[in-house]
């Protein structure tokens, strides 16, 4: 394992893997079906405090290293990624307010998630994915006011989420350097929240547009200055990439874990598969593609943690880790064979679980951008 | 309300245990040291119990030094005070020595906490042993009244009215304070602990005693422990793959008749 843990990082593991084995591994199957969202589940997460893990000491948070956190999400997200994406969406609506929120906001927020409730960001709509430039929501300034129009898409966590972080224009004149960040909480008068999406996989996380009619806000839950919007989301970004990217990793291993097991158990030829070189093979890269997927992840930790730039290093553990999960679910459904294909058997549902990994939190294809542009960045002749 | 929950330190039971070889007892070197799960359903039952009428509770463990870490993690799931006993002299002994020294770490354990236990609770057997004896023993040597397999607790004025597990339901009985119970499986299971709560507890100093310390005078053991042996292996059944199922039963019928079993 790539994540040097604490003792007492390994000691929280162990309740975390027995609450996985307990509560998790054999009830997602039906949430699965269904698209239900696991109330009772997520009951259990937030007594434990899961749902808390992103809030830092000094807003009264758990006081976790980053590394026993990866290991800790990365164990959910074995059980199931859809519920460790649900837990992760807290992360996400607090980054962006620990970012440019002021004391009293980032207070605020912090208290909602250690009171058991959740936060969303909504920065994604329909004609604004990874280029959230193009962005058409609006916030007008009215005396103390703003005043917000638009619709957000594929928002995770709206139907429940206590607060909003919403990304919205101030001044379209300016482009990027025209958005602002505004906190909104649930209950707002013009703020309502669309249908549950009935996604391909991670079907036990929520997710919905968010609608808001001249949604009105106090000047003060403007998140920093405007117009530095763009820059607040980017950086969460960056952040939430590598959370995800830790995320992906527990679909790499939960691959192995179930190939491994099923390859010592299905007799072909007189022999247990993995006793063909092609099984073994097969095995061989999908462990070396979890592997690989960690230490990335693990690097962009150390290096956010101590302060230094980890933008591509982020992007590389986001696009490797989204492409490994992918890969490994493949060759989970193909060492299972035509169980493989069959609902009854876990491995189909790690594909279509880890098929957004490729997609959210910026495509693949934009990591590579940010990758590429910077390498050509640090090689300038 | 004052409990005192003791607690024995087992190899995880979800493990196989096979005997070593070389030394004749179980290899349990390798496998993960956990509290028992019964102890563990007396401490959700006696957490319980405190946060629905007030209290404290408090637990105790025989055990090497190590031990003091799964009594940390008992902290963070409803116990508020542990005390270790770790010597030498514990490491043998059969269940009347055993109950004999705790009763001798009750009265410590008191004597740490300035105030006496209204209520002791074990498990009613340890997963690794499963002798079963240790509680109503303790119970006689206390000379406390005494009630097996317990699954739920209530007060009833300055009484406590016990409810047993038997085969058939359930016998409820009331005791005196103190008493000791055994507890069975209730119908619920022990809490997760929260991230801060098992910080927390991780950082707790858990004071440990000698026997010396504890002023646990040495106790008498009347039975001794000749080995271990594992159980016998499973013999691999017959398999019968005839083509048509009724040859499957004809061969069946010819087999259990030949072996004499019609």
């Amino acid at each position: 394992m790539a994540y040097l843990i604490s003792e007492d990082g390994r000691e929280l593991l162990k309740d975390v893997k027995d609450f996985c084995e307990n509560e998790i591994r054999a009830q997602v199957k039906e949430y699965d079906e269904s698209g239900e969202w696991p109330k009772d589940i997520y009951d259990m997460a937030i007594e434990m405090q899961l749902s808390m893990m992103d809030v830092p000491e000094e807003y009264g948070g758990l006081g976790l290293s980053h590394i026993d956190q990866a290991a800790i999400v990365e164990e959910i997200a074995k059980a199931d990624a859809g519920i460790a994406v649900t837990l992760n969406g807290n992360g996400l609506a607090l980054k962006p307010v620990l970012i440019a929120g002021n004391e009293e906001q980032k207070q605020k927020c912090c208290d909602i998630i250690m009171n058991g409730g959740w936060g969303a960001f909504a920065l994604t709509e329909p004609d604004a994915g990874c280029d959230a430039g193009n962005s058409k929501t609006t916030a007008v300034k009215e005396g103390g006011e703003y005043v917000i129009n638009g619709r957000k898409c594929f928002i995770t966590n709206a139907q429940v989420a206590d607060f909003f972080v919403v990304t919205a224009m101030t001044d379209k004149t300016q482009g990027t350097k025209g958005m602002s960040a505004f906190l909104v909480y649930k209950g707002t008068p013009g703020l309502s929240v669309g249908n549950h999406e009935n996604k391909m996989g991670i079907r036990t996380s929520i997710t919905s547009d968010l609608i808001l009619e001249d949604v009105r806000i106090p000047e003060e839950n403007r998140l920093g200055e405007e117009g530095t919007g763009f820059y607040t989301a980017m950086k969460t970004l960056d952040l939430a990439r590598m959370w995800c990217a830790v995320i992906g990793v527990g679909i790499c291993q939960r691959c192995v874990d179930e190939s491994a097991v099923y390859a010592q158990q299905r007799v072909t030829f007189g022999k247990p598969i993995w006793k063909h070189q092609a099984i073994q093979f097969m095995l061989a890269d999908m462990e070396i593609r979890t592997q690989a997927s960690r230490a990335l992840c693990a690097t962009a930790i150390d290096l956010a943690d101590s302060g230094k730039p980890f933008t591509t290093e982020a992007s590389a553990a986001k696009c490797f880790t989204g492409d490994s999960a992918v890969k490994n679910a493949l060759d989970a459904i193909q060492i299972f064979g035509g169980y493989g294909y069959s609902r009854e058997y876990p491995v189909e549902m790690l594909l279509r679980d880890a098929k957004i990994f490729q997609i959210f939190e910026g495509t693949n294809e934009v990591q590579r951008m940010v990758i590429g542009r910077a390498v050509v960045g640090s090689h300038k002749i | 309300m004052e409990i005192l929950i003791f607690v024995k330190q087992v190899p995880d039971d979800a493990v196989e245990v096979r005997l070593d070889p070389a030394s004749g007892k179980p290899a349990t070197g390798n496998i993960d040291k956990v509290a028992n799960a019964f102890d563990t359903y007396a401490l959700e039952l006696a957490a319980r119990y405190v946060e629905a009428n007030g209290g404290k509770v408090t637990v105790a463990a025989m055990g090497p030094k190590g031990t003091d870490s799964m009594l940390k993690n008992l902290l963070a799931v409803g116990a508020s005070k542990a005390y270790l006993f770790t010597d030498p002299s514990f490491e043998t002994g059969d269940e009347n020595a055993i109950a004999a020294r705790l009763a001798q770490i009750a009265k410590k354990c008191e004597a740490e906490n300035g105030a006496p236990f209204d209520l002791i609770l074990c498990g009613k057997e340890s997963t690794d042993e499963i002798s079963g004896q240790v509680g109503a023993r303790l119970a006689e040597k206390l000379g406390l009244p005494f009630v097996s397999s317990v699954i739920e607790v209530a007060p009833a004025g300055d009484k406590l009215v016990a409810k047993q597990e038997t085969e058939d339901g359930y016998v409820k009985f009331e005791t005196s304070m103190p008493a000791v119970y055994t507890i069975a499986k209730p119908g619920y299971d022990p809490r997760y602990p929260n991230i801060k709560a098992k910080l927390a507890a991780r950082k707790a100093v858990v004071p440990a005693f000698s026997a010396a310390e504890a002023g646990v005078a040495d106790a008498e053991s009347f039975v001794e422990l000749l080995g271990y042996t594992e159980p016998p292996k499973r013999q691999a059944g017959l398999k019968i793959c005839e083509k048509e199922a009724a040859d499957t039963v004809a061969k069946a019928m010819e087999i259990l008749t030949s072996d004499r079993v019609l």
